[in-house]
């Protein structure tokens, strides 16, 4: 039944014809050295850089811990000042959530998907790229915020209206607000690149049910991104608003409310808990396999168990909430969804021990970690199925029993198996191993240091101590046992040392490993020693589910080049991109190489978000400016370029079209996986809108006016205008009127701009004003979203007609006209929704329940 | 008043499973325990068997120091889910360990339906059901019971501000809680600041006081004693010292008390004037004189109170002359000013008037 | 030449339907309540009677459509609750079984989520 059943046997070998693809697959893959290695995109380069600063936050992170656990050591001690320890916790927790847990996932994502999938690279190199420089100059900003004394200060949860109110705390929260929105952007766009790798990156042949299950992981856990960062960052909007431009969203005497960013918070603050934990689950299930000497057992209930997790894990949100005295109906809801979720994750667990159980397992380094974190992850879950009952979470939340439990998870969850998969992936990355010895001394000193530091803190709990203080007095008994969790703090913290100690230390001496040193089943398995830059030699032909095992020297047929894409006669970066279900193939796109654009505009942009944290409002709108040219920059002289021919020989007697558009392409994955991000984001705003309506008895508040209702009509009308000159130009430049299309697409623009006019001007004629009440600033916050978009969308017509005069645009070759198309689609979609609640909502709510 | 009877079934429960708290509870003590009959027997004892986990049953924070019907209901179901999750995981582990080390023969199909059909699905089902089932009754147990009175607790950067509804008028006081034992109060939780969290371990679960919201926490207080009451959630620089006292005490003692709280102040002498010269009366109150700052805590009936600077220290006049002179010292982040100049003998007249308003 | 694709085949969507439901089902719950301790008993004091009776019906339609989904997995994609058949075989139809599998599975899955959702209407009978 495959698509592949007569394919041509592969030629012959020749020594001479491989030798030259090697040299030519060399010339374009090559990695930039010197200086010049900056400018690398490869994502293998990128994956280690990724992978080593997000360990470099840990490291800073740690550091911070055990200054918490040293100020705590004994009662009333002064190692810290208030201040001081106040800004340590607070970048403990954000540094290691932020900087740490889910980069560290894309890291590694970045660095070992591609090749899972025999892949070459991911879709889009470049934006790996620009999310690192992203990630790396916010992660710094935020971090360096410490040094000045200026770090932000209000628990990582960063509660309203201690973090909403200027006076209450300073500089330190914007640096939190903006530092972190601006990381957050790179994680949404490094979850976009997986999704897509995932989806249209693998092999030919890998049907959804061969895919390796690191791979669902990634994409269950970028689906989750996608869904739970953008709530957070419409909450940082409306924070960032209410703090710079004093607008009233948290504000309780101007019909604020402080709750509102806790459901935001923590809408993004639970799923962000699997999101974290699941890659690591993800690396157990790429493991174990490995050492059981068997395939994974019940691989189906696994990919069960993560999709599970992924819905369930949205529904825990109020479980940190249950203190804040909503109805207990509520509350009830959310403990229910809080013990479901344990269901999928036991699953997940005995499929583990289903194929330890089949398999005959090899002990190895690895394998010590993945039980270590069993014990661990298993007891911490344990905890947490009691902390989701209310009445216990009632005494254990914001307790030394809740700090105990969420390290049980995480450290269990993530840190150990991530440990396991550094060890086993680091002869992947560098061609050498890690010392048998040194990695069982940091894992017995972790696993005892961790225990011995984090068992007493339940009971820490139990005696009354809560979180987040500096100081304690005697009197309350907590001394002795904290002194005992410092010391395992400690301990644990010198397991690590030896850890990093291990990966750093100089190898020259050792001899490169042998290929597959772990006799794994895997893609990634397949590549060469040493390692050779373009991943795959020859793409294979996928059948099963554990290629390296079970298909016949698939090795070394892709070593000869047997299979698709041995070569690079154009002398261009290309990969297989294949479709959803089953794998075929549909076409060979061409990713770019090399550059420092990404640089530049990862620059622009923090840049911008750094100066506007310091309200140098000038300024950070040129940089702003200056990101979006080089953006525009680096679009034109990369993306969608015309091809020289049509089709190119793949090898194997399969022939594929080098240009695809809309939804055969990835450019349209990519940008439709994005919108949906984008209005999941929006969602965050009209859920305040909504939240507003449900705990103010009136709303609109007496006295204040809806927008009005004939000025939004317009703007309604002008903004559909758009969308249909839009479609139109699509349609236009695919019959080749391309005329009529660029007019269209000049002319769209105006109905646009003069829309969102009359929005503001409904707005306006009511009397809104943002600073007098949360209903005037959620109206206006609603409208200045849409307009941010329609300028984004704005650029993007510009941007076309440019490409259309250019002759790079043309009828065949219309992929940027086509994305930009979708775009305007999820314009049309949020337009009409921002009209149905400023203009229609308030005539339905007037003669209904209000 | 007469005390609420007690259901049966906790009484018991109470009894079977929380034994050993209680049994620690009698004899480790520690400054604040409670006062009770084995007052001599726990002193002699006490150095002997106050090992940590003995000590970490009793204390003045402790959950489990049976101190609050509410308290006791969360006991009943920790007991049973603490020694359930460590069943529990003792299995996990032990299934583990077996699947790994049938390495050499490996195992059959029967063996992994049993592992992940009655492991990971029909076993967590059953006992999930359970537990919630039994956490919800739990909270309708525990929440909005009928309440014999009410105390309006108001939060504030960084102490309490305490209003009871006595039967001579309303009586203002701060960081510190006096309730009757055996009955129900319901607390009446606002703030005008930022979010605190109330939390009396040893009586009860804990309720965030949140601006723009009243919020609501019922306990009952079971065991006379001097608690120790915390904020729970972050609210600025000075959160770590935000605690309170809550004192339990026998109806008749609390009802009398209340009647004398309602009276003005009783002291007088030349320290009022060096508090209304030095400009104290900004911001403090303190009834019957023209000292009537709504700002901080109301000082009407001060050295009554067991702790001063929000259950920072005890009341004692050396606590009190460093507390005006350095505020800022002991309690970093504090909104009071520091009094460092004040000359001793009028800093004496203002200790001597102060430790005088009981 | 044109390829099967997602939006072309519809089959994938089997797989997150059963979530979908409960999720819509989950939201629907806490909105109906939430609303109603805002709206209308704001005291504490109305009765949960009109939410109870609401969630009732919202469950039993989800529950409805989880029965109909785990068919349609179970009847058009051929999808079964074993654990040890891997699923493995390179054939489309197998890609089919797989996903009638996960489907049926989560099916299961949710159609406990959805119970404990429901449950708390059954144990209050007010708001506080």
């Amino acid at each position: 039944m495959t698509a592949f059943q007569d394919l041509p046997p592969p030629p012959d070998y020749d020594e001479a014809r491989d030798r030259a693809q090697r040299e030519r697959l060399m010339a374009v893959w090559h990695t930039p050295t010197g200086w010049r290695k900056f400018s690398a995109v490869n994502n293998e380069i990128v994956g280690r850089w990724y992978a080593l600063t997000a360990f470099g936050f840990f490291v800073f992170a740690g550091i911070l811990a055990l200054m918490i656990r040293t100020q705590l050591a004994v009662p009333d001690n002064d190692f810290l000042s208030m201040e001081l320890y106040n800004q340590v916790f607070t970048m403990h927790g954000t540094v290691m959530m932020f900087l740490f847990a889910v980069p560290i996932f894309e890291a590694v994502a970045i660095m070992v998907l591609p090749e899972i999938l025999g892949a070459r690279d991911l879709p889009f190199p470049r934006l790996s790229a620009f999310g690192f420089w992203c990630f790396l100059i916010g992660g710094v900003f935020v971090c360096g915020s410490i040094l000045f004394g200026a770090a932000p200060a209000g628990g990582w949860f960063m509660y309203t209206p201690l973090s909403s109110d200027p006076e209450q705390t300073g500089i330190g929260t914007d640096i939190w607000l903006l530092g972190l929105s601006f990381i957050e952007v790179a994680s949404i766009a490094a979850a976009v690149e997986l999704i897509v790798g995932v989806l249209k990156s693998r092999p030919p042949g890998m049907r959804l049910n061969l895919m390796p299950l690191y791979c669902w992981y990634v994409l269950v856990v970028g689906g989750m991104i996608l869904f739970a960062f953008p709530p957070l960052i419409a909450g940082d909007l409306l924070l960032e608003m209410e703090r710079a431009f004093d607008w009233a969203f948290f504000d309780t005497e101007r019909g604020g409310d402080p709750l509102l960013w806790q459901h935001l918070f923590w809408i993004f603050g639970h799923p962000e808990v699997y999101i974290i934990f699941l890659p690591s689950v993800a690396l157990v299930a790429t493991i174990l396999p490995t050492f059981a000497r068997r395939p994974m057992v019940g691989y189906s209930w696994i990919v069960l168990s993560a999709v599970g997790i992924a819905f369930l894990s949205f529904g825990l949100w109020v479980h940190h909430m249950f203190t804040t005295g909503l109805p207990n109906i509520s509350l009830s809801f959310f403990s229910a969804a809080s013990e479901a979720v344990a269901l999928p994750t036991g699953i997940q667990i005995f499929c583990f021990l289903a194929t330890l159980l089949m398999g005959r397992s090899v002990g190895s380094v690895p394998m010590l970690f993945t039980g270590g974190a069993l014990a661990i992850f298993v007891f911490g879950g344990l905890t947490g199925v009691m902390v989701a009952l209310v009445p216990f979470d009632w005494q254990a939340h914001d307790s030394y029993f809740v700090v105990a439990h969420l390290h049980y998870t995480l450290i269990g969850g993530m840190l150990f198996p991530l440990m396991a998969g550094i060890w086993y992936w680091y002869p992947f990355a560098t061609d050498k191993t890690m010392s048998e010895r040194l990695g069982r001394w940091s894992f017995w000193m972790m696993f005892a240091g961790f225990n011995i530091a984090f068992l007493p803190m339940h009971w820490t709990g139990v005696m009354g101590m809560p979180r987040r203080i500096w100081t304690y007095a005697a009197d309350t008994g907590w001394g002795p046992i904290n002194m005992v969790s410092t010391v395992g703090a400690f301990l644990f913290a010198a397991g690590f040392a030896v850890f990093a100690w291990d990966v750093l230390r100089p190898k020259r001496n050792q001899p490169p490993t042998r290929r597959n040193p772990w006799d794994a089943g895997t893609m990634e398995w397949a590549k060469e020693v040493p390692d050779k830059p373009w991943g795959c030699r020859s793409i294979p032909l996928i059948t099963t589910r554990y290629p390296l095992w079970e298909q016949e020297d698939i090795v070394g047929q892709i070593d000869r080049g047997e299979w698709f894409l041995p070569d690079a006669q154009e002398g261009k970066r290309e990969m297989i991109v294949t479709d959803i279900l089953d794998g075929r193939p549909i076409f060979v796109q061409r990713v770019s190489g090399p550059t420092y654009k990404t640089l530049l505009a990862a620059m622009f942009l923090g840049a911008c978000f750094i100066l506007a944290t310091f309200k140098l409002w000038l300024a950070a709108v040129l940089c702003g400016a200056g990101f979006t040219a080089t953006i525009l920059w680096w679009l034109w002289t990369a993306t969608a370029r015309i091809p020289e021919k049509e089709e190119k020989d793949c090898g194997r007697g399969l022939r594929l079209p080098v240009y695809m558009s809309g939804n055969a392409s990835v450019g349209w994955w990519a940008m439709f996986i994005t919108m949906v991000g984008d209005m999941t984001a929006f969602f965050g705003l009209v859920f305040a809108y909504f939240f507003f309506w449900t705990v103010h008895p009136e709303f609109p508040p007496e006295g204040t006016r809806s927008p009005a209702f004939s000025w939004l009509t317009l703007g309604m009308v002008l903004l559909v205008a758009a969308w249909v000159l839009v479609a139109g130009a699509r349609r236009w430049n695919g019959q080749a009127k391309t005329g009529r299309a660029r007019a269209a697409l000049a002319l769209a623009g105006l109905p646009a701009l003069s829309g969102l006019g009359a929005l503001a001007q409904a707005c306006l004629v009511s009397g809104l004003d943002p600073t007098r009440h949360a209903f005037d600033a959620t109206c206006w916050v609603l409208v200045l979203w849409l307009g941010a978009h329609l300028l984004a969308g704005f650029v993007m017509l510009g941007y076309c007609v440019a490409r259309s005069w250019a002759g790079i645009l043309t009828p065949r070759y219309d992929a940027d006209l086509r994305n930009s198309a979708l775009y305007w689609d999820f314009m049309l979609a949020t337009s009409l929704l921002v009209y149905a609640l400023l203009a229609l909502f308030p005539l339905l709510s007037e003669g209904g329940v209000a | 008043m007469s005390r609420r009877t007690f259901p049966q079934r906790e009484e018991r429960h109470d009894d079977t499973l929380a034994f050993i708290c209680r049994f620690t509870d009698r004899r480790t003590g520690g400054p604040y325990a409670p006062r009770g009959r084995h007052a001599i027997f726990r002193l002699k004892l006490a150095p002997l068997s106050a090992t940590l986990l003995l000590a970490g049953c009793s204390g003045p924070h402790n959950w489990l120091s049976g101190a609050g019907r509410e308290a006791m209901r969360i006991e009943a179901l920790f007991w049973p889910l603490l020694i359930g999750a460590g069943l529990i995981w003792t299995a996990v582990m032990t299934l583990a360990v077996v699947a790994y080390r049938t390495a050499e023969k490996g195992g059959t199909e029967r063996q992994v339906r049993a592992y992940v059909v009655w492991g990971g699905v029909v076993f967590p089902a059953v006992v999930l059901t359970g537990l919630l089932a039994t956490g919800l009754l739990t909270l309708r147990g525990i929440a909005a019971q009928p309440a014999a009175h009410t105390v309006a607790v108001d939060g504030e950067q960084w102490w309490w501000r305490v209003r009871y509804e006595g039967p001579e008028g309303p009586v203002v006081s701060a960081n510190e809680i006096r309730l009757p034992r055996g009955e129900t109060v319901r607390f009446e939780l606002t703030s005008d600041d930022v979010i605190h969290s109330f939390w009396a371990p040893a009586i009860g679960g804990k309720m965030d006081l949140i601006p723009g919201r009243t919020t609501q926490l019922t306990l009952t207080p079971e065991k006379t004693g001097s608690w120790g009451g915390i904020c729970a959630e972050f609210c600025g620089s000075a959160h770590a010292q935000m605690l309170f006292r809550l004192v339990v005490m026998e109806p008749e003692a609390y009802a009398r008390w209340l009647a004398d709280e309602a009276r003005p102040a009783q002291a007088t002498g030349p320290g009022l004037e060096v508090f209304l010269d030095e400009g104290c009366g900004a911001c403090h109150s303190i009834r019957g004189t023209k000292a009537q700052g709504p700002v901080g805590p109301d000082l009407t009936h001060f050295a009554g109170r067991e702790t001063l600077g929000a259950g920072i220290r005890p009341v004692s006049r050396t606590a009190l002359r460093n507390w005006i002179r350095y505020p800022e010292a002991i309690k970093p982040g504090v909104r009071m000013p520091g009094y460092p100049d004040m000359p001793d003998a009028r800093l004496d007249r203002l200790v001597d008037y102060l430790m005088a308003l009981k | 030449m044109r390829y099967p694709r997602l939006i072309d085949d519809r089959s994938i969507w089997i797989m997150v339907a059963p979530s979908v439901i409960w999720a819509a089902h989950f939201l629907l719950c806490y909105w109906i309540a939430a609303i109603w301790c805002a709206k209308e008993a704001a005291d504490g004091s109305a009765p949960l009677q009109p939410v109870t009776w609401t969630v009732a019906g919202v469950t039993l339609v989800a529950l409805g459509l989880i029965w109909a989904l785990a068919r349609h997995a179970w009847g058009r994609y051929g999808g079964s609750l074993f654990i040890t058949r891997t699923i493995a075989d390179d054939r489309a139809q197998e890609r089919k079984h797989f996903l009638g599998h996960v489907a049926l599975l989560l099916c299961a899955l949710h159609t406990l989520a959805v119970i404990f959702t429901a449950l708390p209407v059954l144990v209050f009978d007010r708001c506080w």
